[in-house]
């Protein structure tokens, strides 16, 4: 039977689907073809004299730190519990990698694990997940400001343990990161992400490999949230944040909710800092690779993206995420700002440390002021405006 | 036929039931039953108990001593979605929606105690899960239009006026298929128009649904056309229970509205 318009819903299956436009579809090919194009692109060896690599790894970063945005989104957004903590789930997801992916200390052989690019992500979202849920048994009891103040703690215990556990993250001296991460190895094949390889022909370096794993991997785990926030125990989760007495005495048990969104958030939050280690290639546990910067920045991200929303965290994190690097490479430029080494004192100005602090600081007071919905608030009221254009209202 | 049989057991038989918080006794000794599709009411004075009644009855409460039986089970003792899953349901005085969701949500968290798809079944959007979804919102749509709700389906209920959130609060509760309704106030702070359409909904619920249901509700107009048996609290004890006209009637009710005559006259 024909459909009076493309759009319409004749089903409740019809009216399930996640794309039901064609320009909702359309723009999926659209965001497909970016997604394998856009890596030729940004690329020294197929435009040489660009700043390819350099885009190259923004985005890559980006994709990175929306991983981690979406999980955190999960948690905050849909669950209502706010938490600083997602730094330290970062670093037990790199240190991971790092340990069972070859990584090495200074001036030792590697590790012996050598595992695959797989196994070791998954053991990062494991163990994220198994002290997520450790994490989450407090918050049972505690919400809010309180809650914040919990996790907050969380960050400098998992910095102390950290600079304590030399033989896994070789204390201030750091670790080397997994030289590769191999999406498949099997009989001399090999697809290594971290080293050279060929997509249409074209060379790729480990910029463009990351580009790839980091951004595939945003559409998995995207799809996933997006699932999970859609059923049965996503309306749970919103239902705890809203009323909680309300969703005990419809039947959502806050302990199952509670502590299922907080191991699934530091799950994702494990897989991230797996990747994280991937891209830094070499970590060193400090208050400013690991500390409460980088929680601030995830928060801010998904602030600025949009608490609650499916693609907010995403904007966010192409938006704000992507900010480190960009400040790394065009701060020294701006008035006020130091290089990272400071000789001489009376030419001391910011670090670039700080001056990314106080752009997130900034960010977020702006968007709580005067955009609590964030981009994905501007996007909406986009939409509205078109929906009834020409027309105000 | 009779709709309240007399001689069948009682859903639910509440005996002796005493709630305090510190020195204060909410709750004293009450003791009442309610029969199968029995519509009971219970009425007092602010500050009788009648909101802790449905506190303890949804273990939101832990009454220190008594007993609640429901459906055979002890209720006490239990945790609140342990009471949606026997199937008691109920609205709140305040409204308890979820106000960032739409209409079609509040009322699939209405299911929820139905349904099984866990975080796993979920993200997978396994066939199962899907099919669950389609099956429970059949239900709901049901729902959704027996109470007339159809225009706001999409809308976050947040946004939507006091009136519709009431009726939206009683189709969150009306989706948990319950055998006990519980409604808090269903027309507080409502118009005429809006009372009027409250109770039609109330009375085709009472014929159409098998289920039990207790108001609580100071509109005295609404519970003396509507009720089955009326019981009236005064300071947490129970001071008559009976037929509405019975209960209007009773010395004791009128005392606990309206104060003794003797003393009214001996203070002017």
């Amino acid at each position: 039977m024909a459909r009076a318009n493309r759009g319409m819903v004749r089903s409740y299956a019809d009216d399930l689907r996640l794309f039901p436009t064609w320009t909702k579809r359309g723009f999926l090919v659209v965001l497909a073809a970016v997604y394998l194009l856009l890596p030729l692109v940004l690329n020294e060896d197929v435009w040489p004299g660009g700043n390819g690599d350099l885009w190259a790894n923004v985005l890559a970063l980006a994709g990175i730190t929306a991983i981690g945005a979406i999980g955190l989104n999960l948690l905050t957004g849909y669950t209502g519990q706010p938490s600083l903590g997602h730094a330290a789930f970062i670093g037990l997801g790199a240190f991971t990698a790092g340990y069972l992916g070859g990584g090495r200390l200074l001036g030792t052989p590697p590790h012996g694990y050598n595992l695959n690019l797989w196994v070791y992500l998954l053991v990062a979202m494991v163990l994220g997940g198994a002290v997520g849920f450790v994490i989450g048994l407090p918050a049972l009891r505690l919400r809010g400001n309180y809650l914040v103040i919990v996790t907050l703690g969380l960050v400098y215990l998992a910095l102390y343990l950290w600079q304590k556990w030399t033989t896994v993250t070789g204390g201030n001296a750091g670790t080397a990161m997994p030289p590769r991460a191999s999406v498949f190895d099997i009989g001399g094949h090999r697809l290594d992400l971290l080293g050279k390889f060929d997509v249409f022909g074209q060379t790729m370096g480990p910029k463009q490999g990351l580009m790839y794993l980091a951004w595939g991997l945003v559409a998995v785990v995207a799809l996933l949230v997006k699932n999970i926030v859609r059923t049965r125990p996503g309306r749970a989760l919103q239902a705890v944040r809203d009323r909680d007495v309300a969703a005990e005495v419809v039947g959502v048990s806050l302990f199952r909710y509670k502590i299922g969104a907080f191991v699934i958030s530091s799950a994702i939050a494990g897989l991230c800092g797996a990747l994280y280690g991937l891209y830094l290639g070499y970590l060193t546990p400090d208050e400013s690779s690991l500390g409460i910067t980088l929680s601030i920045t995830f928060l801010a991200i998904i602030v600025v993206g949009g608490i609650g929303t499916m693609y907010g965290p995403i904007l966010g994190a192409v938006l704000v995420g992507a900010l480190p690097k960009l400040i790394d490479q065009y701060a020294t430029s701006l008035p006020l700002v130091s290089g990272i080494v400071v000789t001489d004192p009376s030419k001391s100005g910011l670090s670039k440390g700080a001056l990314s602090t106080i752009i997130y600081a900034l960010l977020i007071i702006i968007f709580l002021v005067f955009e609590p919905r964030g981009l994905a608030g501007i996007w909406r009221r986009i939409q509205a405006y078109f929906r009834s254009w020409p027309f105000r209202y | 036929m009779e709709r309240v049989s007399a001689d069948a057991a009682p859903l639910l038989h509440v005996e002796q039931v005493t709630l305090r918080f510190g020195g204060v006794s909410a709750l004293q000794d009450v003791t009442f039953d309610v029969m199968p599709n029995e519509l009971f009411a219970i009425i007092g004075p602010n500050g009788a108990g009648k909101t802790s009644i449905f506190n303890c009855l949804n273990a939101v409460y832990r009454p220190q001593a008594g007993s609640i039986r429901f459906d055979g089970e002890e209720i006490i003792g239990k945790r609140p979605p342990a009471t949606a899953a026997l199937g008691i349901a109920r609205t709140f005085q305040n409204l308890g929606l979820f106000v960032n969701l739409n209409v079609i949500d509040n009322l699939m968290l209405g299911r929820h105690h139905l349904m099984k798809t866990g975080f796993l079944a979920g993200a997978l959007w396994l066939g199962r899960a899907k099919r669950e979804e389609i099956a429970n919102r059949e239900r709901v749509e049901e729902i959704i239009e027996l109470i007339e709700l159809g225009p706001y389906r999409y809308q976050p209920v947040g946004m939507l006026p006091y009136g519709i959130q009431k009726r939206i609060e009683l189709g969150r509760a009306l989706a948990m298929d319950p055998k006990l309704l519980l409604l808090d106030e269903p027309v507080a702070g409502m118009n005429l128009e809006e009372t009027e359409d409250m109770a039609r909904y109330i009375l085709q619920v009472r014929d159409e649904f098998e289920l039990s249901m207790i108001l609580v509700e100071h509109d005295m107009r609404l519970v003396m056309d509507i009720a089955d048996r009326v019981m009236a609290l005064d300071f947490g004890q129970p001071i008559a229970t009976g037929k509405p006209e019975q209960v209007q009637a009773d010395p004791r009710v009128i005392e606990a509205y309206l104060g003794q005559p003797d003393e009214a006259a001996a203070s002017r």
